[in-house]
């Protein structure tokens, strides 16, 4: 396992027990083990987001922190207390599921102050606090409406509302944003994160979106195959990666594969990378080394750079970006994202067939192994 | 929808014309002539309200009558709680052996009726049972479960697993959620369920016959029973006022959903009517 590469927040909130903790966390469905001998730990009022494709076990995971789904073996605490083997309604956690899952018989009022009702609070303190939530996500005005009547995007509010008013431990959310549209998905993604910070209620989302994760999360966890690939911070994940399928996942990335020796990893006999010292390789290692396309400069090149000469084949314009396909050697082609500047015009992007010299830091060079 | 031939084909309005005609004729003759003021089925003589006065005074009919409505009563309450709970019970069931049985509970929908008539005669009578009203509405509720079901579960394999889910996250236990959450959900289906069934069942011949005693009869056996001996126009006005009857039932089963901001339901489906 590569996990806990654990950059503990930022937060002095750490000093309490945290949010989630799951340990030694496993669910085997059949023959498949879903979810691998996990261990998390959540900080209190964290975004935290589980990223991965799908299949990766993150779904699986969130059900078995809200209790719909018995873990194989391992524990899972919330604030500290065991609920391995307690109900779901007993769980100081709520959930925003994907579906949003709003009972269509009750109106929307009825449906944020449906947690209140069952644990018997008393209505006037319900109405008080139903109205409190439906100011928060914007609804004042649609209390009386039925679910049926609402938007995609005002149902997934509603279904917000419901859940945040009971101020759990944590909030679980599963892919509350798949089924808006990009627009709307991006507006949401904002006003979740202000949400997030005004109630101060600890996130645990749950995404297949990097751009999602990137732009909410105080951390990410990324998953696949059931293990934690990588967990910390959107920048230190993007900036330092420490597996291909995290390199991958996140953002786009030159993966090259190739032998170490003699301080440089040989990808093919015309393209040799240095690295840095301090990476700890011995000779004949199989390693792989990753560059972010925008850290790939085709002008402006410095003597402290590392510098290859190649052939543009492709470019596309991409408004503010334009993007290039830069062929180094015979089998290997990077990626090349470069800023269209105000001062640059048409005339000064590079056209296909054109000889270029490209380089980049050798600090931007990612080592993974 | 509402796209439009230019020209309407002859042909296909004459077929459609003929077939209105054959399927409704009969029943337009029978509700004529419930109003006729003489005894003949043949000749239309004036309109009269007679027959409907007599049927009301006729005491074995207003028996058979009621014993209908109690047995279609009794059947629709009975196959709504059985055939619920089996709803409820097969959505749970995802293997391989809930899908069999998901299969077995159609099986009286195509079952011809007189096979299942025979069969409970059979049963009951192979019991020692003495048919009565009972054992007619043991019967019905067993054929009637069927329908039930297919409803309830199409209506509950439009809901996700996660609504109920969302029930127990926000404090129900797994019972409070079914009867919080999922019941009440269920209400436009259970209604509209439960009166195609009674309509079904208030003039089932087939099973009735087979299964009833000799008295009080239900009000379709009693009916033929009377045909035998010579056919009274009060037969007339009893077939329209079933007609009528049945017709407002089927109507309200349509209905019921829109009363609940609804824009289909299942027996909209069957209907032919709007399609989602």
């Amino acid at each position: 396992m590569t996990t806990t590469d654990t950059q503990l927040t930022h937060d002095p909130a750490t000093a309490e027990s945290p949010a989630v903790s799951l340990r030694a966390l496993t669910k085997v469905f059949g023959k498949e083990t879903v979810v691998d001998d996990l261990d998390l730990d959540i900080a209190s009022g964290e975004f935290f987001s589980l990223l991965g494709p799908s299949g990766c076990g993150k779904t699986t995971t969130l059900r078995m922190i809200a209790g719909f789904t018995d873990p194989t073996s391992g524990t899972v605490m919330v604030g500290g207390e065991d609920v391995t083997s307690t109900p779901p309604q007993k769980r100081d956690v709520n959930t925003v599921f994907q579906s949003y899952a709003l009972f269509e018989h009750l109106d929307v009022r009825r449906n944020v102050g449906f947690g209140l009702r069952r644990k018997g609070i008393d209505r006037r303190t319900i109405d008080q606090r139903v109205g409190e939530a439906l100011e928060l996500v914007q609804l004042a005005d649609r209390a009386d409406d039925r679910p049926a009547q609402l938007s995609g995007g005002q149902r997934q509010r509603v279904a917000l509302a419901r859940a945040l008013i009971n101020r759990p431990q944590v909030l679980l959310l599963d892919e509350p944003l798949a089924a808006l549209d990009l627009k709307l998905r991006r507006a949401m993604q904002l006003e979740l994160k202000s949400i997030q910070r005004e109630v101060g209620i600890t996130f645990l989302f749950v995404t297949h979106d990097q751009d999602e994760a990137l732009s909410m999360s105080d951390r990410i966890a990324i998953m696949n195959g059931g293990v934690i690939e990588q967990c910390g911070t959107p920048e230190h994940i993007y900036e330092n990666p420490t597996s291909v399928f995290a390199a991958g996942f996140i953002g786009t990335s030159n993966l090259m594969p190739g032998t170490y020796g003699d301080g440089v990893v040989q990808v093919c006999p015309e393209l040799r990378v240095p690295l840095l010292a301090g990476h700890g390789l011995t000779g004949g290692e199989q390693v792989s080394v990753a560059i972010r396309p925008e850290k790939i400069w085709l002008s402006e090149l410095t003597p402290a750079m590392v510098q290859v000469p190649g052939t543009v084949v492709a470019s596309t314009y991409h408004g503010a970006t334009t993007q290039y396909l830069v062929d180094v050697a015979p089998d290997v082609t990077l990626t090349v994202l470069e800023q269209n500047l105000p001062r640059m015009s048409t005339g000064d992007r590079w056209t296909p067939g054109s000889r270029v010299q490209i380089g980049w830091l050798p600090e931007h060079t990612v080592l993974l192994r | 929808m509402s796209r439009r031939l230019e020209r309407r084909p002859a042909f296909a309005v004459t077929v459609t014309v003929v077939f209105f005609a054959w399927l409704y004729l009969p029943i337009v003759a029978v509700v004529l002539f419930s109003f006729n003021s003489v005894k003949s089925l043949a000749t239309f003589q004036g309109f009269s309200t007679r027959w409907y006065v007599d049927f009301f005074h006729d005491s074995s009919l207003i028996t058979s009558l009621t014993a209908s409505l109690g047995i279609a009563a009794v059947a629709a309450a009975g196959s709504l709680i059985l055939g619920t709970m089996l709803a409820l019970g097969l959505e749970r069931i995802r293997s391989r052996s809930g899908r069999a049985i998901g299969a077995v509970t159609l099986l009286p929908l195509v079952t011809p009726e007189i096979v299942t008539g025979v069969a409970a005669l059979l049963f009951f009578t192979g019991l020692g049972m003495k048919l009565s009203l009972v054992t007619v509405t043991l019967a019905e509720i067993t054929f009637s479960i069927a329908y039930v079901t297919v409803i309830v579960r199409g209506r509950l394999a439009s809901m996700s697993p996660e609504v109920e889910e969302a029930a127990r996250d926000l404090g129900c236990t797994p019972w409070q959620a079914v009867r919080q959450v999922i019941l009440p959900t269920l209400v436009p289906a259970l209604l509209g369920s439960g009166l195609l069934v009674f309509a079904l069942v208030f003039d089932d011949f087939v099973l009735a016959f087979f299964t009833t005693g000799v008295d009080p009869q239900p009000l379709p056996v009693r009916i033929y029973s009377s045909i035998r001996f010579g056919v009274s126009p009060a037969i007339n006005a009893v077939g329209t006022l079933m007609l009528a009857f049945s017709a407002l039932l089927i109507v309200l089963a349509l209905l019921v959903p829109r009363l609940f901001h609804r824009k289909t339901s299942t027996l909209d489906l069957i209907a032919g009517g709007e399609r989602p």
